[in-house]
């Protein structure tokens, strides 16, 4: 199934590994959501569909992206548990603070 | 997952300690400080929101968020001390256009500053209570630049200078006034308040005051009322189109106030042109211009009403008092029913059916058309006047309509029991010389009456009818018998049986009958007696009618509609010729009130003399002399002369039905009494007048003189007495 470019926001971990997901599933997080919407349209990022962020390593965004999967669902009354495992925990509350989610 | 690791779940510090320096804070700080520079300088495409946020991030997350703020507050104030110089500079008519360009500006980048530093809002800011960044952005453009002194004098002399140039005709740029206004809402509402609104208010205030002197001057009240409201409309599109919605009232307060409430009294009470001209010439309009404008302001309505009551009264006054107008009773009723139609259309059309103009138009009425003490009276004859041929061919709902006026006015009268017994009187003689129009007219009228009063008010008046009902079954039973005996020469006789409570009493006066007359009744007598014994009838001549058949000199036939002593009268001049005035009172024995009036329409009028007259006068003198008139012509081959038709009482008949109606009051008066005090026991003088009155409003107005000797009369009857400590107490005696 092919997605258009438009529709998909592509993220960059610490390690350069690019995951790409949902604009929807992005949303989710504020921080990434304003980034996104932008009213200065000709902020950099906005127009490629592409956020770097250096200070997330990959496990910990992997994890992320999850999340933001797993947060549509759970909206939409599909109610699952989420496995978070305890050493990522502090990784993935700072990344939870930085993103807004 | 293991459960082991599970038990031993604890949180463990950072792995990497992220340690920062005060240069790398610094280094941070420039990265942000410039970012915004660019951001102002409409260079934002060449930045990473990411790396920006990061930065932020990292400085609040480190302990740097005071420089930060800091930093952004003196960032931001440089750049709109900047933005202000600008805007000072600008000439004239460019200086609300730059203000609204950096504005918008402004609000774009604020915009993006605030995204970028969302982490900043949402930590910092809340835990060291710090203005947030969006309302920071606000607050430091307008302390820099609305309120920078220079901006802001000019800002206000431009904005109300475009006001005051629209009010006086020219066209202004609206969008633009709307983005400044809507500017000046969003820094805060007391911005927009202190800063505009209140000037605004004023000058708009000092300009129609100006302004109003000037049209008060020169213009008539309608033309003033048309420009007021113009000026009113003007306001209200104005703030739709470019003010706060909340300014509205305000705005409208102050026109209202200037061009209105100022000059209310001037206006009603204007020459030529006030209120009262308005009423007398139907401006509908006008008047409904002034009543919709005068609505919003405190007592306008009020005064408005008030002068439409004193000039409705003093008219309907002039109407009731002038001479003129009360020789002819129902051409009066019919100014009074006209007055009326006049202010009710008013009332609908320019007043939207105001209640309390309405009310304030029954009281007028109520007032004027009591101060003549004849009105029910004339409404009487009116009615009368109605019935017997006013009515003649008029659709029956045409019919309802005047009887429903009719009735308006009656509630307005004061002393219905005066109308009951002129109605009585008018009812009987139509009733009996079968005058009325439509018997459904009469019958419509009186259950109005019942509907209004009560069964007791109309009771006799539909035994009157009942009456003439039965005296036709009556008459139908005796023609039969008679027809069966021989009748030959005898008159054909009709008889209406009264019965003596329903109708109006009259003397009952007697005269001699001729012979042939006579007879005939007897015969009538003895057939009623046989079927209704234990009755007593007794004849009514000052009532009845007569056709007679009459043969004149040259041989003329005429029939002849008389009244009943008008053919007593005349049937002696079958067998003489002439008679005195003495002889003919003696034998007829008719009184001779009635009996004058009666020669007088058999000899003295034009064209019905029957009769002649020696001496030629108009008055009857006991000396007169009647000679049968052979040369009696008429164009018609029957002749009626001297119907008794309603006519105005006459002084002595006036005085005698007045006193009639106070008789009757008494008795009603004293019942009321009885009634009260039978039920409280124990009242003091005034509450037993204020009660007295309050039942019998709907008859008729007490006097509390005639009141008190009523009370008097009971006393010496021991229906009450005195208490004996206060005498104005009184107690009821079982």
């Amino acid at each position: 199934m092919a997605m258009r470019k438009e529709d998909t926001i592509k993220l960059v971990s610490a390690e350069g590994f690019e995951f790409v997901i949902d604009r929807k599933a992005a949303v989710v997080s504020d921080t990434l959501k304003s980034m996104l919407n932008s009213t200065g349209s000709n902020i950099r990022d906005a127009e490629l569909g592409e956020v770097k962020l250096p200070e997330i390593s990959t496990p910990v965004l992997e994890k992320v992206c999850e999340f933001f999967y797993w947060s549509l669902q759970f909206s939409n009354g599909i109610e699952t548990e989420f496995d978070i495992e305890p050493e990522m925990t502090s990784d993935l509350m700072r990344a939870a603070n930085l993103l807004h989610t | 997952m293991s459960t082991s690791k599970k038990k031993a779940f604890r949180i463990e510090p950072f792995k990497h300690k992220v340690e920062i320096d005060p240069k790398y804070a610094e280094r941070t700080w420039k990265v942000l400080d410039e970012a915004i520079c660019e951001i102002y300088n409409h260079n934002a495409s060449g930045l990473s929101f990411e790396e920006l946020y990061r930065n932020a991030y990292n400085m609040v997350l480190h302990k740097y968020g005071d420089k930060l703020y800091m930093g952004l507050v003196d960032t931001l104030s440089r750049h709109l001390k900047n933005m202000a110089s600008t805007i000072e500079a600008a000439q004239g008519g460019l200086f609300l256009e730059e203000l609204n360009r950096n504005w918008l500006e402004h609000n774009k980048a604020l915009q993006m500053i605030r995204d970028i530093l969302m982490y900043m809002d949402r930590t910092y800011v809340p835990n060291y209570n710090k203005t947030p960044v969006h309302e920071l952005g606000l607050n430091l453009w307008r302390d820099y630049v609305v309120r920078y002194p220079k901006i802001k004098a000019r800002l206000l002399d431009t904005l109300l200078d475009l006001v005051y140039r629209e009010r006086s005709g020219e066209v202004i740029n609206r969008g633009l006034m709307r983005n400044i206004t809507k500017m000046l809402m969003d820094l805060g509402i007391d911005v927009y308040q202190e800063d505009f609104e209140k000037p605004f208010l004023e000058a708009a205030s000092g300009f129609y005051k100006l302004e109003s002197q000037e049209f008060i001057e020169c213009c008539d009240c309608g033309d003033y009322l048309k420009k007021a409201e113009r000026r009113l409309n003007e306001e209200i599109e104005r703030v739709s189109h470019y003010l706060d919605p909340k300014s509205e009232t305000k705005i409208t307060a102050v026109v209202e106030r200037e061009m209105i409430a100022s000059h209310m009294n001037r206006l009603v009470e204007m020459e030529n042109s006030g209120l009262v001209h308005m009423l007398i010439d139907d401006r509908y309009e006008d008047l409904g211009r002034m009543y919709s404008l005068f609505k919003r302001v405190s007592g306008g309505l009020g005064l408005v009403r008030d002068v439409m009551t004193s000039h409705l009264r003093e008219t309907g006054r002039q109407l009731v008092t002038d001479p003129e107008k009360l020789k002819d009773p129902v051409e009066f009723v019919q100014r009074l029913l006209d007055e009326k139609d006049k202010y009710d259309k008013i009332i609908t059309t320019a007043f939207i059916n105001d209640k309390t103009f309405q009310n304030a138009l029954n009281s007028s009425f109520e007032y004027f058309i009591n101060l003549n003490p004849r009105s029910p009276e004339f409404i009487s004859l009116f009615v009368d006047d109605k019935l017997r041929k006013g009515l003649k061919g008029v659709s029956e709902e045409d019919v309802e309509t005047v009887l429903d006026k009719v009735m308006m006015l009656f509630r307005y009268l004061q002393e219905k029991d005066v109308f009951e017994k002129y109605y009585k009187q008018h009812l009987a003689k139509r009733l009996l010389s079968s005058k009325s129009v439509s018997d459904d007219a009469e019958r419509s009228l009186i259950v109005k009456l019942k509907t209004e009063c009560g069964y007791q008010f109309t009771s006799k008046l539909e035994g009157m009818f009942t009456d003439m009902k039965t005296s036709k079954d009556t008459m139908q039973g005796f023609n039969a018998v008679v027809s069966n005996a021989d009748s030959s020469e005898s008159p054909t006789l009709s008889v209406q049986v009264l019965t003596t409570g329903y109708w109006p009493t009259q003397s009952g006066a007697v005269c001699n009958l001729p012979a042939e007359i006579l007879a005939v009744c007897e015969k009538f007598k003895t057939y009623y007696l046989s079927t209704h014994t234990g009755r007593r009838l007794t004849w009514q001549t000052n009532m009845g009618t007569a056709d007679l058949k009459a043969t004149f000199g040259k041989g003329q036939k005429h029939e002849l509609n008389v009244s009943t002593y008008n053919m007593c009268i005349l049937m002696f001049f079958n067998n003489v010729n002439s008679m005195t005035y003495k002889e003919i009172e003696q034998a007829t024995e008719i009184p001779a009130l009635d009996l004058k009036r009666s020669l007088q329409s058999l000899a003295c009028v034009k064209g019905k003399n029957v009769l002649r007259k020696e001496p030629m006068s108009k008055d009857i003198s006991e000396d007169d002399v009647f000679v049968f008139n052979d040369k009696f012509t008429s164009k018609f081959y029957k002749v009626k002369i001297g119907t008794v038709a309603a006519q105005k009482e006459t002084e002595p008949e006036k005085q005698e039905t007045r006193q009639k109606v106070e008789e009757d009051r008494k008795p009603q008066i004293e019942a009321a009494i009885v009634r009260i005090m039978k039920s409280r026991r124990v009242l003091d003088h005034n509450n037993i007048v204020s009660e007295v009155t309050k039942q019998l409003q709907s008859r008729f107005l007490p006097n509390p003189a005639v009141i008190k000797k009523r009370i008097e009369s009971l006393i010496e009857r021991e229906f009450l007495e005195r208490d004996k400590n206060d005498r104005k107490v009184y107690r009821y005696l079982a």
